[in-house]
Formats: C-alpha cells, structure tokens, sequence
C-alpha cells in the first residue's frame, strides 16, 4: 500500500471513531435531556477509540503486507508470508 | 473553467413522479449502477458459457477473479467463512466495477457518494451483527469485552470497543468515498490548469505541463480504483471473521 494509501487509511479510521462517538452521545442527549454533556464526553470516548481503530489498522499492516510492498522490504520480514496475493 | 465538482451531480433521466414529497426517478447515479451491474453480468456470463477442463479466455479471466477473492476471503476467515462467498465477491466486483467505469471520461462514479458507498457497508455490518446474533447469541457480545484487562478498567474498554464497532461502517465507507472523491477532485482541477494556462495567452508554453501531471494521475486513479476495491473486500473479510469467531 503507497504512503497516501495508509495515510487516507489511518485518518478514516480515526474520523469515523470521533464521528461514532460524538454521534451516539448526541443521540443519548437526544433521548435524555442531558445536552450537552452526552457529546462531550462522547466526544473523548470517540477519540480514543480513534487511536484504538488506528493501533488495529497499523497493526494490521505490519502483520501482513499488503500491495506495493518492495520485494527488499519483503525479503527482511522472512516470518511475514505473502498471504493476500 | 468548469466547477470541480459539477461531476458529481445527480440529475434525474427518467422521472416516476413522487412518493409524498420524495421523488422517485432514475438518476444518472442509478442508471451507472445498471451498467456496472449489466457490465459483471455480461463478463461472468461469457466466463461461464462454455465451461471447459482447458479453460478459453475469458474462463480463464473469470476463475482467476474466482480464486483471488476466495483465497482472500479464506486466509482472513477459514474454511467455514466461504459460505460469505457470494457477498464479498458481488460487493468486491461491484466496487471495482463502478471505481474502474468511474474512470472513463465523461462518466459518473457512483463510488464518490458517501450514501452508496455507506449503504454497501451497512450491508457488511448487518450481516456480521445478524450473523453473530443467530450464530453465537449473546455470546457475540464477548467481542467487546476483551480479556486479560483489569476489573476496574472493563467499564472503559467495553465503551470504547463499543464505538470502535460502531466507527467501522463508517470508516469503511468513508475512505472508499474519500479516495474516489478526491482523485476526481484532483484529476478536474489539474485538467482545468491546462485549459486556463492555454488562454493565458505567453504562459501557454507551460500547459504541457499539468497535461503531464493528468495522464500520470489518470495511471495513478486507476491504481486506486483497484487498490481501495481490494481493501473494501479485505475489510469486509476481516469484519465477518468477528461473526464467525467472535472470542479473539
């Protein structure tokens, strides 16, 4: 995967957990009554799990090359077994 | 110079009239998906007409497809995930399909639209969180508590992996949208230098070069086109894994 690739990986990835957890604690404050408590700490809760989502994707990375890997880069991994070709 | 993202409009072709105040109509997004669907129908027929041991060209295309998706799909799932075989290679070729007929000019991408592209991945959700509900009842409610963390710290975790969960769909279908919408941004707007710059009367010496820049990331568009078609199918193989075993 080229560098934009996972950089575009890797900012999804935390957006979307932000956006997930703004977006439910909005909803509870919806369903509550407790605007705007529910967001804000929906908030943090969704920026961290962000950074979770983003330790899984470059965990996910170094687990298995993906596409546009280099052979040089290949050949130091020698456990990493080119599985998704 | 034409707007960017003119390319992007829906217009409506063929109007049915309204359903209380929505209307209904064939627009130019649902007629490309006709000819994405009809394009896969069309391949996949004539890979599978004259069915032989020594297979002619386009079986020999179609088998490969075959074998690509279904080694993905078993290397994330094992054996018992191949029963998803129909849907990861139905959403992989329609990604690829509408990402590639995308890149014909003049035409529209239905991929740069977050509503499609976030409908295909409720589609993977729905069937992972059904899947897993009927499979391993309210034992698929392990994969949020993960172990080996301390009491006091489960409350936290549980929460976060609970919205880490609910950000897949959307992360899924955002980084498809994104990378279609902002390599045809990009393409438009390099295109349109070439058109400004040679009505810039003496600076029209340096329009071949946004050209140059154009036809390299016409290459590059179509890279992405395959690349993010690839990842949507992988993530898709990655997310029924959880169905299937749910306990890490």
């Amino acid at each position: 995967m080229s560098g934009l690739g996972k950089a575009l990986r890797f900012s999804a990835e935390f957006i979307a957990g932000i956006f997930a957890g703004t977006g439910i604690g909005w909803a509870l404050d919806q369903v509550a009554g407790t605007s705007p408590w529910g967001m804000i700490v929906g908030l943090v809760l969704g920026f961290a799990a962000g950074m979770l989502n983003i330790m899984r994707a470059a965990g996910e990375l170094n687990r298995r090359p993906r596409s546009g890997t280099s052979p040089g880069e290949e050949a130091e991994r020698p456990g990493s077994d080119d599985r998704t070709r | 110079m034409a707007s960017p993202v003119e390319q992007f409009e829906i217009k409506e072709i063929v109007s049915f009239g309204t359903i209380g105040d929505a209307p209904i109509a064939l627009t130019n997004s649902g007629l490309y998906m006709l000819i994405v669907v009809g394009l896969i129908l069309g391949v996949m027929s004539l890979a599978t007409r004259n069915v032989a041991l020594v297979p002619n060209r386009w079986q020999a295309f179609g088998e490969t497809l075959y074998e690509f998706v279904a080694n993905m799909l078993r290397d994330a799932t094992g054996k018992e995930g191949m029963k998803f075989f129909p849907l990861v290679f139905s959403l992989f070729l329609f990604v690829l399909v509408g990402n590639l007929v995308g890149m014909v000019p003049g035409a529209f991408t239905i991929t740069s639209h977050i509503i499609v592209t976030f409908a295909l991945a409720m589609i993977v959700i729905g069937t992972v969180v059904i899947y897993g509900f009927v499979k391993h009842g309210t034992h698929f409610l392990g994969l949020f508590v993960p172990s080996g963390v301390p009491g006091w710290l489960v409350p936290f975790i549980t929460l976060i992996e609970v919205i880490s969960f609910v950000s897949r769909p959307i992360s899924l279908s955002l980084r498809l949208f994104a990378n279609m919408l902002a390599g045809h941004i990009a393409l438009k707007v390099f295109a349109g230098f070439i058109v400004s710059l040679l009505g810039a009367g003496v600076a029209a010496i340096l329009a071949p070069l946004p050209l140059l820049m154009t036809f390299a990331m016409v290459g590059f568009e179509i890279f992405v086109a395959a690349l993010q078609a690839y990842v949507f199918a992988v993530l898709t193989c990655i997310y029924l894994n959880d169905a299937l075993h749910p306990g890490h």
